[in-house]
């Protein structure tokens, strides 16, 4: 927008501002007496309005095309002063009001202005007119200074009253009007001024008045802002989308003017939320709105309304109509009237009475806006979008609250009848088990402690989407029956987390995938819904058994492989030993422990297999000594080779299949990153060839160090050929994995081991005994950490792509541990 | 660290002492996502039919690893 203030200077001045055109109304000591009335109240508020009133009046004068120039001081005392380069006040006896000068009238007479005669002014801010006198009548000291005609001319006031007569003080080529007050601490309740309050309203201004030029300076604090926007309320919009992502890429202008009255409105949506719409008449925010508003608002939505259905852009929307909320979210909007004889109304006078004015603003907006939607087809389908999308959020919140409501969550009598209630009331000593199926269900009810344990079974329910393809879901009945259980409703009203019935909710499901998925969904639906539960540690884990070992009659659960491997051991010590050549014999205590050992070195050999042939790697840890030093030394890595043969040729007789034929390659290369050797393996792994690149970075890493240390204590076993003697076998071993293997096979005779596929198998007792009895069960307490990560999770398992998201749980939803959960 | 996504809208949230709808950006994507819970939109791939449940216990390994014998 161009400098409207600059470009049309009024052809002749309007009329002449002299003596004649101020009429006289009232005095000021009403003003003193019922300060309130007159700037709203004299705290904060009422204090900086002083500074508004003065500043609209020089805002009056640009408004008239006379003033480019405002400056604003606040003083080390507090006193503010208002300079103008305007026409000045008006000097002189006053035509009506003998005996007094036009400057003391316009000072201390209220309702006194020029603004009361259309003529001088076309349209005014100010507050009502009652303007600078009830400034000067709440000031402890008023000065002015007026650049008129040539010359300059000086008064002063104390608390309204005239101090002088208007003196004449020097001669100037320029003109203005310039006013410092102190406010009168006998009336306000405070004295300091707020910069930034100040500065809001100015920027405000100068945004409201294209090119008009506004400083303020804080000379406490040296601080300064400096204000021009040539742009006007375009750069007010770009100054509020400023750390948005905008919408339509340029901002939307309409200007028109009508029958005496300008019309200005700029507008632009962003990607948030925040609707924020200002208007002002004659620049006064109007916080109240009014019928510019209301014209805005029916404009606004009924002609995007039609334009969308117009391009058949709502179709998905199903026949529901986005509403005036949708369309005006993350819509920031200014609406600046300039009007004569503006009518204010509301409790704060912050409303816009001028009925006409409606009228004017929506033909207005029909028109330029159905231009601009026809004009810019891009911007106008992201602008639908983004209102069809508010609209389905919305929609999607008030079905969610309609459920809830219809199924009878908020009114609390009655409690699910799935649910099996525990007999305490006391939320403190109460559990709730969330358990997946009905079978399982019915023996979780049969088992529990009734007193302070309650049952609720969950089952999902698994939809067919494709031909071979399954998905699984809570109801909508089962979250509903769920949410009834907790006590704590739902949504932004009703959810009071602190109304929750029980402070410990297990989630106990299979220990298989369907158990998983369900498990998976409850934890999302607790993250997301209710995650103060999480947060308080309310919510956990039951962990069922994997395994019942049955051994003379005795039942033992295993809660999984690591367990049952443990009690297999165990035995193995008790039942028998090992025994290496040489005479180096192990059994009891200090054979599990080497087992163990051997199962650990099994697990991080296994864990390089993504890498590494993790034959090639056994062999150079078990086969050779070599170290990250070794590799420069070719006398070591000469001697190296001999064993690694040796042993790859009776450990792995398919390997030494692939070194005969030439399949598998041993090379030894520069290592140019570490200046040193490196040896490359080529094998077949799955009949794919691949590199096993021993090198300095792999010799010195923890993996390493720890396989050569596990492989230490793996030499307790003595040398081969071992003879593994458990229970009434005996059998010989070549290597420490056969040892392994035969002690587990051997010591498994004679139990019976079971494998739990799901809850439903126990009965009620073992249910109780292993699970849900809290002197011998185990809960994992769920604790969520705050961050990318957890989110990573919940988006994988939840989102769109199923793909990723299925591997993701099979990887790792199996143990819930190891998910920051 | 990066900032954390909002289930619904994915785009970055504020932190959970500022942000009472945490791990939202807002009561808006809150209820949102609580539409689609009650709408039944939220679910997880389950098993296909040529698959048993066990088909899914172990991630498969590259065999590289032998078994004793």
């Amino acid at each position: 927008m161009d400098n409207e203030l600059n470009q049309t200077p009024p052809p002749k001045p309007p009329a002449d501002y002299g003596a004649a055109s101020i009429t006289v109304l009232e005095g000021l000591e009403a003003v003193r007496k019922r300060p309130g009335m007159y700037i709203g109240d004299t705290n904060v508020y009422g204090l900086h309005h002083l500074v508004y009133e003065v500043v609209d009046n020089s805002v009056d004068e640009a408004l008239a095309g006379v003033c480019t120039d405002i400056e604003v001081v606040i003083h080390v005392d507090n006193s503010v002063s208002v300079t103008d380069n305007g026409r000045g006040i008006p000097v002189g006896p006053h035509p009506t009001v003998i005996g007094m000068d036009t400057v003391d009238v316009v000072m201390t007479k209220l309702h006194a202005g020029g603004k009361f005669e259309n003529s001088a002014y076309k349209v005014s801010g100010g507050l009502h007119g009652v303007g600078v006198s009830c400034v000067n009548a709440l000031s402890e000291w008023l000065h002015l200074e007026i650049q008129r005609g040539g010359k300059v001319y000086q008064q002063k006031y104390a608390r309204g009253v005239p101090q002088q007569k208007v003196a004449e003080i020097g001669t100037s080529e320029k003109r203005g009007t310039k006013v410092q007050f102190k406010p009168d601490t006998t009336i306000f309740e405070v004295s300091d001024y707020n910069f930034d309050t100040l500065s809001q309203r100015l920027r405000e201004l100068a945004f409201l008045n294209a090119g008009l030029h506004i400083t303020i300076t804080d000379e406490r604090t040296a601080k300064n802002h400096d204000f021009k926007f040539e742009g006007g309320i375009v750069s007010f919009i770009e100054f509020l989308n400023k750390s948005k992502q905008p919408l339509n890429d340029k901002v939307i202008f309409f200007k028109a003017e009508k029958d005496g009255v300008t019309l200005e409105m700029a507008m632009q949506w962003n990607d948030g939320y925040d609707e924020r719409v200002f208007t002002f008449a004659n620049n006064i925010n109007t916080h109240e709105g009014g019928s510019h508003l209301s014209g805005f608002k029916a404009a606004l939505t009924r002609t995007i309304n039609s334009y969308a259905e117009k391009n058949q852009l709502w179709k998905d929307l199903k026949g529901e109509v986005p509403t005036g909320e949708d369309a005006r979210e993350g819509l920031a909007a200014v609406i600046s009237v300039k009007l004569p004889n503006p009518q204010f109304e509301g409790q704060t006078k912050t409303k816009l009475g001028n009925s006409e004015i409606k009228g004017l603003v929506e033909q207005m907006m029909n028109e330029q806006l159905s231009i601009w939607l026809d004009e810019n087809p891009a911007n106008a389908k992201k602008v639908v979008g983004k209102i069809a999308d508010a609209s389905r959020a919305r929609i999607a919140a008030r079905k969610a609250r309609e459920t809830v409501r219809r199924k009878g969550i908020l009114d609390g009598a009655s409690l699910p009848g799935k649910l099996a209630d525990c007999q305490s009331r006391d939320p403190a000593e109460s559990e709730l088990y969330i358990v997946e199926g009905d079978s399982a269900g019915g023996s979780a009810k049969q088992g529990r402690d009734r007193r302070n344990q309650a049952i609720l079974p969950l089952r999902g329910k698994i939809l067919n989407v494709e031909k071979a393809r399954f998905e699984k879901m809570l109801t909508s009945q089962e979250i509903v029956t769920l949410i009834t259980a907790l006590g704590t409703g739902i949504g932004k009203e009703e959810y009071k987390p602190d109304d929750v019935r029980y402070h410990r909710i297990v989630i106990m499901t299979d220990a298989d995938v369907d158990g998983a998925h369900i498990r998976t969904l409850l934890l999302t639906f607790f993250y997301r819904q209710m995650p103060e539960l999480i947060h308080k540690g309310y919510l956990y884990i039951a962990q069922p058994p994997l395994y019942k070992a049955t051994r003379n009659k005795k039942d033992r659960y295993l809660k999984d492989d690591e367990a049952k491997n443990e009690y297999l051991l165990t035995i193995a010590g008790e039942r028998g030993h090992v025994d290496g050549a040489g005479g180096v014999s192990n059994k009891g205590e200090a054979l599990k422990e080497l087992l163990k050992q051997v199962i650990k070195y099994q697990d991080r050999i296994e864990k390089l297999a993504g890498r590494k042939d993790s034959r090639v790697v056994d062999a150079v840890v078990q086969a050779t000594t070599l170290t990250a030093e070794s590799l420069l030394d070719k006398a070591a890595l000469d001697a190296s080779g001999e064993p690694l043969q040796e042993y790859i040729e009776k450990r792995y007789p398919e390997l030494d299949e692939q070194l005969q034929n030439g399949q598998m390659k041993i090379e030894r290369m520069d290592d140019k990153l570490h200046s040193s050797k490196k040896l490359v393996f080529t094998t077949l792994v799955n009949g794919g060839p691949r590199q096993t690149v021993i090198d300095t970075a792999f010799l010195s890493s923890p993996e390493y160090k720890e396989l050569t240390m596990l492989k230490g204590e793996l030499e307790k076993f003595g040398p081969a050929p071992y003879t593994v003697k458990i229970g009434d076998d005996t059998h010989t071993a070549t290597n420490y994995q056969q040892v392994l293997k035969l002690a587990l096979d051997d010591a498994q005779k004679g139990i019976a081991m079971q494998r739990y596929k799901g809850l439903g198998e126990m009965n009620p007792e073992q249910l109780w005994e292993t699970t849900m009895d809290p002197s011998n069960r185990t809960l994992l307490q769920v604790k969520v950490e705050d961050g990318p990560a957890t989110d990573t999770m919940f988006t994988l398992l939840m989102g769109e792509e199923v793909e990723p998201r299925r591997e993701f749980i099979e990887k790792n939803a199996l143990s819930v541990t190891n998910l920051d959960i | 660290m990066a900032a954390a996504k909002c289930p619904t809208c994915k785009r970055d949230v504020l932190p959970r002492p500022q942000n009472p709808s945490f791990p939202f950006c807002s009561a808006r994507c809150r209820a949102v996502d609580l539409g689609k819970w009650l709408g039944e939109e939220f679910r997880v791939a389950d098993r296909t039919v040529d698959e048993d449940e066990d088909g899914l216990r172990g991630v498969p390994g590259d065999g590289t690893t032998e078994e004793p014998n």
